[in-house]
């Protein structure tokens, strides 16, 4: 019995090393206890769901892309324009069911491209596709003039603003993408291969995976994962607009590592990317909300700013020094 | 059969790699004929004059860029180094004086970018990727540091009390009324760091290092001291592009400089150095350079749309890193 216990407390001590962000939250929730500003409300809960969901959808379809030991950076720009598209072609007078799908459709052609800059073509990832986000930011700012687009359309609007079973909508679409897509991972040769060739690609392609076509689908998946979240945000709105998601990729790409998907390829999963990315969105909820009566008043958004980078900072060096770790080891 | 064909196929071979080595110049003499033809106000002296006062910021950070590319890695940290050098040099100019301001402003960059080296070198970060990813993170840093500093609100050059005529001198002057000043500041620059890459042996080793990261350790190149002086040299002449930026207008923001990490990158990457790391040189960033320069020229004198440019840029960004990798890609 004594044993049992102890063996017990040191699996959990062994999960929670491992599962830094579980840590992460816990010690946030701690310290907002402090704070004079209740989070521990349904409506702060909600609203920090409903704000982290869009991020939560790309983080899904991101992990896909780092398990394959890529990066998408293209999808801040994605979400961005896929909710503009949206609303301009409902303006234009298409019913909302088609140009929403046409909208999702955009963000798997940037996925296909993408898929066949770096895969097809073997460029370097990362930065192709900071280049392709780059771009399609070009082509939104475009098309838009720089202004806003908004829509007067209620069925859109209805999109993200109602509730499923007493679940604000958009968070339900999340679970369910994000159910989805996990199964996809889990329960799947399509998700299996993906970890072995992010593990090792030559290894892979020599055990006979289609390595090209693997890979080249999980940049589609990541892509209208992105276009998705776009539509849900712009719905949430009611406004498409060419400076959505200017910090998304890489906030969603390092909230991804925080939760244990290494940039090393093969490693991680779909929950732990939704605890990391859901972390990301705590910190920064909890940084908007934290004051002390009489002691601290609110927090600058400068301040802000500056410890998100010193966050994003210290989590992508700590991945790199495991990474290096790692090889000294072996 | 293939016998036959094999000397169409050399030629046709050595043509496709002459055009891909000299793409570069070869856009830029299409692009200045093609405008020319089309817009007779391209080949005025006023034009020539402004084509390069545009050479000024961007010149500047590209030149640093080159060094990084080459060294097999990456900077995003430049908004962050151009937002905090402004504002503090700027903040100085009327206590110490504009020089010394100047000299402070510079010697920051320069550690700043030591201090990027350093934190990529003590987390044993050896890929372009997590160099990417820390650079943007120090970036947002350095942004939100000089935002703190200023409270967040521009600097108006018009309320500072002392003269600045070496500014002044920067934004507006220019030998003869044609050669602008900081044009000549560039070249001199120019001039240093090609002999720094091609005479010294650091210079050489940058190469090494960037061609192959673990041979070069093994070959007995300090590669972490390499790494930390491309960085030293990328936040030295970002500090120089931003003094050069700041010139030029009588207000200068926190947040000025937002697109110049990119220009640059692509600045690099289109005057034919090597995203792979290993070749180039600064000279080709020159011919980068006054690409992106001719290009933005041409498009703002045949379109008035404000926004297409944007589109050119990520354009331009995409298809220069896919031609850069279909050239230089390994086998």
């Amino acid at each position: 019995m004594n044993l049992n216990t102890k063996a017990l407390g040191e699996q959990t001590l062994k999960i929670l090393s491992k599962q830094k962000a579980i840590v992460a939250i816990g010690i946030l929730f701690i310290i907002m206890l402090f704070s004079s500003a209740n989070i521990f409300t349904r409506g702060h809960i909600e609203a920090l769901l409903v704000t982290a969901s869009p991020d939560l959808i790309i983080g899904f379809g991101v992990t896909l892309a780092v398990i394959c030991k890529g990066c998408d950076l293209s999808v801040g720009s994605v979400m961005s324009i896929s909710g503009i598209l949206a609303i301009m072609m409902i303006n234009s007078g298409m019913p909302v069911f088609l140009a929403v799908f046409l909208a999702i459709l955009s963000g798997s052609v940037v996925g296909f491209i993408n898929g066949f800059l770096i895969v097809q073509q073997k460029t370097e990832a990362f930065i192709i596709t900071l280049g392709m986000g780059l771009f399609i930011k070009g082509i939104a700012l475009f098309i838009t003039e720089g202004r806003p687009v908004s829509t007067q359309n209620a069925a859109f609007n209805a999109i993200s603003n109602t509730t499923i079973l007493g679940l604000p909508s958009i968070v339900m679409y999340m679970l369910i993408i994000g159910v989805l897509i996990f199964c996809l991972m889990r329960f799947t040769s399509f998700g299996r291969n993906c970890y072995a060739l992010g593990g090792d690609y030559e290894v892979a392609e020599h055990s006979g995976i289609d390595v090209v076509k693997t890979k080249w689908a999980a940049f589609i998946i990541t892509g209208t994962c992105a276009s998705i979240a776009g539509i849900l945000l712009a719905s949430r709105w009611n406004t498409g607009n060419s400076i959505y998601g200017d910090l998304t990729p890489l906030l969603v790409n390092c909230s991804v590592v925080i939760g244990g998907t290494s940039f090393a390829g093969g490693i991680g999963g779909i929950i732990q990317s939704g605890i990391g990315v859901f972390v990301m969105h705590l910190f920064r909820y909890s940084m908007n909300l934290f004051r002390i009566d009489g002691v601290i008043r609110e927090i600058s958004p400068f301040v802000r700013n500056l410890v998100i980078g010193i966050v994003i900072v210290t989590i992508i060096a700590m991945d790199c020094f495991s990474i290096k770790r790692k090889k000294e080891d072996v | 059969m293939t016998k036959e064909a094999t000397p169409v196929k050399g030629y046709l071979n050595k043509a496709g790699n002459f055009v891909l080595e000299y793409l570069v110049l070869i856009a830029i003499l299409l692009l200045v004929i093609i405008t020319a033809i089309i817009e007779p106000r391209f080949l005025t002296v006023e034009n020539f004059t402004n084509i390069m006062r545009q050479f000024g910021p961007l010149s500047f950070t590209a030149l640093g860029m080159t060094f990084i590319i080459v060294g097999g890695f990456i900077d995003l940290s430049l908004p962050g180094i151009i937002s905090l050098v402004s504002m503090i040099t700027l903040s100085l100019y009327d206590t110490i004086g504009e020089v010394p301001a100047m000299m402070v402003g510079i010697a920051l960059g320069t550690t700043l970018g030591i201090l990027n080296g350093t934190i990529l070198v003590a987390s044993g970060a050896t890929t372009q990727a997590k160099a990417l990813f820390i650079t943007f993170g120090m970036s947002e840093i350095y942004k939100a540091v000089s935002q703190l500093y200023t409270g967040g609100s521009p600097q108006d050059r018009n309320f500072f009390e002392s003269p600045m005529p070496v500014t002044n001198a920067l934004s507006s002057g220019s030998v003869g009324g044609i050669f602008p000043i900081a044009f000549f500041v560039f070249l001199f620059f120019l001039t240093i760091l090609f002999i720094f890459q091609k005479k010294t042996l650091t210079g050489r080793s940058i190469n090494y290092t960037g061609g192959n990261f673990v041979a070069a350790e093994l070959g007995g190149i300090p590669t972490k001291r390499i790494m930390i002086i491309i960085y030293a040299i990328c936040g030295f002449m970002t500090a120089i592009g931003a003094i050069v930026l700041f010139s030029r207008t009588p207000v200068a923001s926190p947040l000025m400089g937002a697109d110049y990490a990119r220009d640059s990158i692509m600045a690099v990457v289109v005057g034919g150095t090597s995203l792979l790391g290993g070749r180039g040189s600064v000279l080709r960033t020159v011919l980068g350079v006054s690409l992106i320069i001719l290009l933005f020229n041409c498009i703002v004198l045949i379109s008035t749309n404000q926004f297409l440019p944007e589109v050119i840029r990520g354009a331009v960004l995409v298809l220069a890193i896919w031609l850069d990798h279909r050239r230089h890609a390994k086998g």
